[in-house]
């Protein structure tokens, strides 16, 4: 599903140039669950958000479903994005003005879907993930675990192929992590692809497959089955 | 997907509501102005546009150059329209106007013949059957064509009709114009009162049949008292019959009737002279610099100031929409990270940023609206109008919706430009000091609200001295304490035994007899005078004032030189008592004894006082001479001590016992000159309302602005104090910034708002000079207010406690 090859990103401010992905070139097949690991500064979010079509690569190759990527413009990028890929981060971001419902629904109006359709879609997933009766709260109203449970509800509400998540556990107490961990694998049994950035070897666990980076690089794998 | 932008929009107002309450409350404050100056406007600019002919009505107006000085008028020979309607074909129809109070036109006092009492009307003029038509009157009871057949005959309007003849025709009755039952006047008539947006408003129309005020008055082409009305037939070209219609009047009329006078280079004298057409519908605004132009008009230059000033007020809310959109992106970066990652296009998020703005736009048009029509009554007392909110009309509903649909649009493309423009990665990791990115140009957004608001500060600053100035400078007469007793001709042969019981009051101080007055609506009287022993052509004019002996005295005159009239000299009849003008004008040192003359009447010079405002302070002082004579329909009372109560009370008594049938109509003298200036003191009025105006509107967005940036700051503030900054170290930091945009705003609006009030004072004669004092103050002023809208801010951020603020990162 994900094939990218030698790629390259530069960030420039006035006095330096960080190379924060150096020809790294990684794959991802349809159904997998990955982790990527390594030190902070490594470039970790920079490939989530390039797998994400958050941001574009600046050399390289970046195939995904077999369509070539890079270098498409960001009205592109955003269609793409918006009917393939669901995101968690570790601050959640969910929006303070929306009920959990409606933050839920925000990717579903989006997507142009109908407001008979969308209630039905969100109701089923607050339901799937056990958040329904707090269907009217407001984010803050939430705890942080609560929090990541709706933000992983709207990044599947969409039914995307791809889920990239962003240290997901990173601002949660462990039984709260091992829950959205938990989450997470559900998902991805029932046929999501995942891409995980994470800290931790324990949550790194529960995956097919770790990438660990280093400067940019990929350094190592280990395939856990 | 609208639904949830307004959604949003709703929690968004109801989470930030200092944030909205000062969007929506200085929106409808600038919205609020607009409508009044919007009504204003469209008050002003309806004059005379129901007339059907309207295209085609012109109104005379003659151009003359004197001494390089252009002078406009309205005021045409008696035989002029009827002239010009027999030799131009062009012309349908030609009707005069005659207003002339000297004549008997504008006041008149009017009893119904079984009355006692005389009841003082004014806004009477004579007129011609084809004045009613070309002006399309509309009659009630009588017929246009026959109503001012009859010599003596009037056309009452409706109001006047009611009051004297409640529910009946009054054709055929008759009324007693000022005691003479000799001459009773017979109703023709009864015409619609004119309406609000008429440029005349005259209350009733007397016959000019068989009318002569003197001797072959109707054919003399040397004596100008008639405005004339002309509608010409449709497709004539306007220029050339200008033209042509000037060289007939001039060539055919004028200068023969001239030179039959006696004036030698008569045809020389007409060099610079034009008549030209004043369209119907411009006559109301474009009027301005017509002199003895008596129908109440308006003045184009008013009408684009205030529509400037209004549109500058609400410029100045849409800069703080805009400003506070930008100071707050921080704020809403999240958000518009999150829903691009969601899936939202950036033009998703400018919709919802313009829905945002849109439903400001709304909200503050509702209250504006509030605002305005709460406002009207107050606006109206100010400006002397009679606006109402148009509520009948189809338009308003759309309209008010199109500006809402304007304002929102302007406002918010910028913020929903900017604003949707962040990058979703930039945004996520939080912590971004976006808010100061766009400082600058907010920085001059700041600066461009406070220039406009200390200019129109100036302003005000200006137009109130100048009024000061007006009302207290030395005017050269006493107004204070002096009770003018008007329609004091009704005495008639008792006069003076009325002015001599008066002057024993113990109440009263000194009475004189005379029409004539330095204020307004008061008798003239021009004449051309010359030294004697010189030429005609050396004459000037010379306002020719017929006084009593008390005069001087009573009007707290000052004599420079000479003496005043007296009793005790029996050839004082042909002597005068002149202004220093006309001693400057003469250029003699002592013109005592100097004997100045119109051919007919030889004034030898006794006295001379010094120069008093008779005109308004716009005009300089003309030379005057004042001789004895009978000039007898108003009084004027010098009163003694404070008690004017009881001083009105006890010449009111003695009023009643010579006129028990005719009240007593008085005015003070000092309430009169003031006046004079309602303009001055309206636009007084109108400038402090409006810069008020924009200073809250400008401090709101400073309150604002203040306010998140003090926000923004708190984690810098308070590790400054961790590490040791004052209170008042914190106070100077957050004030610091703001105050130099406050003074560079100074510095642009000073040379701005000096020159404007220049140009304005220009108007005047006589006027103040600007002196540093006066932009001194408006800084000052600016300045002061500012300090108070971010010291609070400023001082909360100042005394709060460090650790509170550094744990809430
Ligand atoms: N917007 C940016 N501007 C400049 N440098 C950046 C930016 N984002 C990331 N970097 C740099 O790129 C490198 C990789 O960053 P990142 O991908 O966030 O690392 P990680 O997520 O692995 O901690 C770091 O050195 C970081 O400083
Ligand atoms: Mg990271």
């Amino acid at each position: 599903m994900i094939k990218i090859t030698d790629l390259e990103k530069y960030y420039r401010t006035e006095e330096v140039e960080t190379i924060a992905l150096n020809k790294l070139s990684i794959e991802v097949k349809e159904g997998e669950f990955v982790a990527v690991m390594g030190p902070s500064g490594c470039g970790k979010s920079t490939l989530l958000n390039i797998l994400g079509l958050l941001d574009d690569p600046d050399g390289g190759s970046f195939v995904f479903n077999g369509i070539e990527v890079a270098g498409f413009n960001e009205r592109k990028r955003a269609d793409l994005r918006k009917k393939n890929i669901g995101f968690v981060f570790q601050s959640f971001n969910l929006i303070d003005e929306l009920t959990v419902f409606e933050n839920v629904e925000l990717p579903l109006i989006y997507n142009n879907v109908k407001a008979a359709d969308r209630k039905k879609r969100v109701e089923e997933v607050l339901d799937n993930l056990k958040i329904m009766h707090r269907r009217n709260h407001y984010p803050q109203q939430l705890s942080g675990g609560q929090q990541q449970r709706v933000a992983v509800a709207r990044a599947v509400v969409n039914n995307p192929k791809l889920i990239l998540a962003d240290e997901p556990t990173g601002n949660l107490d462990s039984s709260n992590g091992n829950e959205v961990m938990q989450l997470l694998t559900e998902l991805n049994e029932k046929g999501t692809t995942i891409v995980m950035v994470t800290h931790s070897e324990h949550d790194a666990r529960y995956s097919h497959r770790i990438i660990r980076m280093l400067d940019g690089h990929s350094v190592t794998e280990n395939i856990l089955i | 997907m609208f639904l949830h932008y307004l959604k949003v929009a709703f929690r968004n107002i109801r989470k930030q509501k200092m944030y909205a309450a000062i969007n929506v409350g200085g929106f409808a404050i600038g919205i609020a102005a607009c409508l009044l100056i919007a009504l204003f406007i469209q008050h002003e600019t309806s004059y005379d546009s129901a007339n059907p002919n309207r295209h085609h009505i012109f109104r005379l107006v003659g151009e003359a150059k004197q001494n390089g000085q252009v002078h406009s008028g309205i005021a045409f020979p008696a035989p002029m329209s009827k002239a010009i309607l027999n030799d131009f074909p062009e012309v349908e129809k030609a009707g005069r106007i005659m207003s002339n109070s000297l004549f008997g036109a504008a006041n008149n006092q009017v009893r119904r013949p079984d009355q006692q009492n005389n009841t003082y009307e004014q806004g009477f003029a004579f007129a011609d059957t084809s004045t009613l038509e070309i002006l399309d009157i509309k009659m009630i009871y009588g017929s246009r064509t026959e109503a001012l057949k009859q010599p003596f005959s009037v056309i009452l309007n409706k109001s006047m009709a009611d009051k004297y003849f409640p529910n009946q025709n009054p054709v055929g009755q008759r009324l007693i114009f000022n005691d003479n039952p000799r001459l009773p006047i017979i109703v023709g008539g009864v015409m619609e009162d004119f309406p609000t947006n008429s440029h005349l408003q005259y209350r009733g129309f007397i016959s000019l049949a068989g009318v002569s005020f003197w001797d072959n008055e109707q054919s003399q082409w040397t004596a100008s008292n008639y405005d004339i009305y002309l509608q010409l037939k449709p497709n004539t070209n306007i220029a050339s019959f200008e033209k042509k219609m000037t060289d007939d009047v001039v060539d055919k009329y004028m200068v023969p009737a001239m030179v039959a006078g006696g004036q030698k280079n008569a045809k020389e004298s007409f060099k610079d002279t034009r008549i030209y057409l004043q369209p119907l519908s411009d006559i109301h605004l474009y009027s301005y610099n017509i002199e003895q132009d008596d129908t109440r008009h308006g003045d184009i230059r008013f009408v684009y100031l205030f529509a400037a000033i209004a549109a500058f007020i609400l410029l100045l809310a849409c800069i703080n929409f805009l400003n506070l959109s930008t100071a707050r992106s921080a704020n809403r970066a999240k958000e518009v990270g999150v829903r691009k990652v969601m899936g939202g296009s950036r033009n998703n998020l400018i919709n919802q940023f313009l829905s945002e703005s849109l439903l400001y736009s709304f909200l503050s048009f509702l209250t504006g609206t509030a605002i305005a029509v709460l406002a009207l009554p107050l606006f109206n007392k100010v400006s002397g109008l009679y606006l109402s909110m148009p509520w009948k009309e189809w338009w308003l509903i759309p309209a008010l919706i199109g500006g809402a649909l304007v304002i929102g649009l302007l406002a918010g493309i910028y913020p929903a430009f900017y604003l949707s423009y962040f990058k979703p990665i930039n945004t996520l990791k939080g912590n971004l000091s976006l808010g100061s990115k766009n400082g600058r140009l907010r920085s001059s957004l700041v600066v461009f609200q406070f220039s406009i608001s200390v200019v129109l500060l100036i302003g005000t600053a200006v137009i109130y001295k100048q009024m000061q100035y007006i009302l207290n400078s030395k005017i050269g007469f006493d107004k204070d304490q002096v009770l003018m007793i008007e329609g004091a001709d009704a005495l008639k042969e008792q006069t003076t035994s009325f002015k001599n019981e008066v002057l024993n009051l113990p109440v009263v101080k000194n009475v004189s007899v005379s029409d004539f007055l330095p204020v307004n609506d008061t008798k003239r009287n021009g004449n051309t005078f010359w030294e004697e022993g010189k030429q005609q052509d050396d004459g000037f004019a010379l306002q020719h004032w017929v006084v009593d002996e008390n005069y001087i005295p009573t009007l707290g005159m000052k004599l420079i030189a000479g003496r005043n009239f007296s009793k005790d000299f029996h050839t004082d009849s042909s002597t005068a008592v002149v202004n220093k003008a006309l001693a400057d004008k003469l250029g003699i040192k002592d013109p005592i004894g100097k004997i100045i003359t119109n051919g007919g009447e030889h004034l030898r010079i006794i006295g001379v006082v010094d120069n008093f405002y008779f005109e308004s302070m716009k005009q300089q002082v003309t030379p005057l001479c004042m001789v004895l004579g009978n000039s007898n329909s108003i009084v004027s009372i010098k009163i003694k001590g404070a008690d004017m109560k009881t001083a009105l009370a006890t010449i009111e008594a003695k009023w009643k016992a010579f006129l028990p049938n005719q009240p007593m109509r008085y005015t003070f003298l000092d309430e009169r000159y003031a006046a004079m200036y309602i303009d001055v003191q309206r636009m007084q009025y109108i400038f402090t309302g409006f810069s008020i105006l924009a200073v809250v509107v400008a401090c709101l967005g400073l309150f604002a602005l203040a306010a998140f940036m003090a926000e923004q700051r708190t984690k810098e503030i308070g590790i400054r104090k961790v590490l040791g900054a004052s209170v008042a170290g914190v106070f100077t930091l957050l004030t610091k910034n703001f105050l130099k945009l406050v003074g560079l705003s100074l510095i642009i609006s000073i040379p701005v708002g000096w020159w404007l009030m220049n140009q304005w004072l220009q108007d005047f004669s006589y006027r103040i000079s600007l002196n540093w004092k006066i932009f001194a103050f408006a800084s000052l002023l600016m300045m002061t207010i500012a300090l108070f809208t971010i010291c609070f801010q400023a001082i909360k951020a100042a005394i709060a406690n460090p650790v509170k603020s550094l744990r809430t990162e």
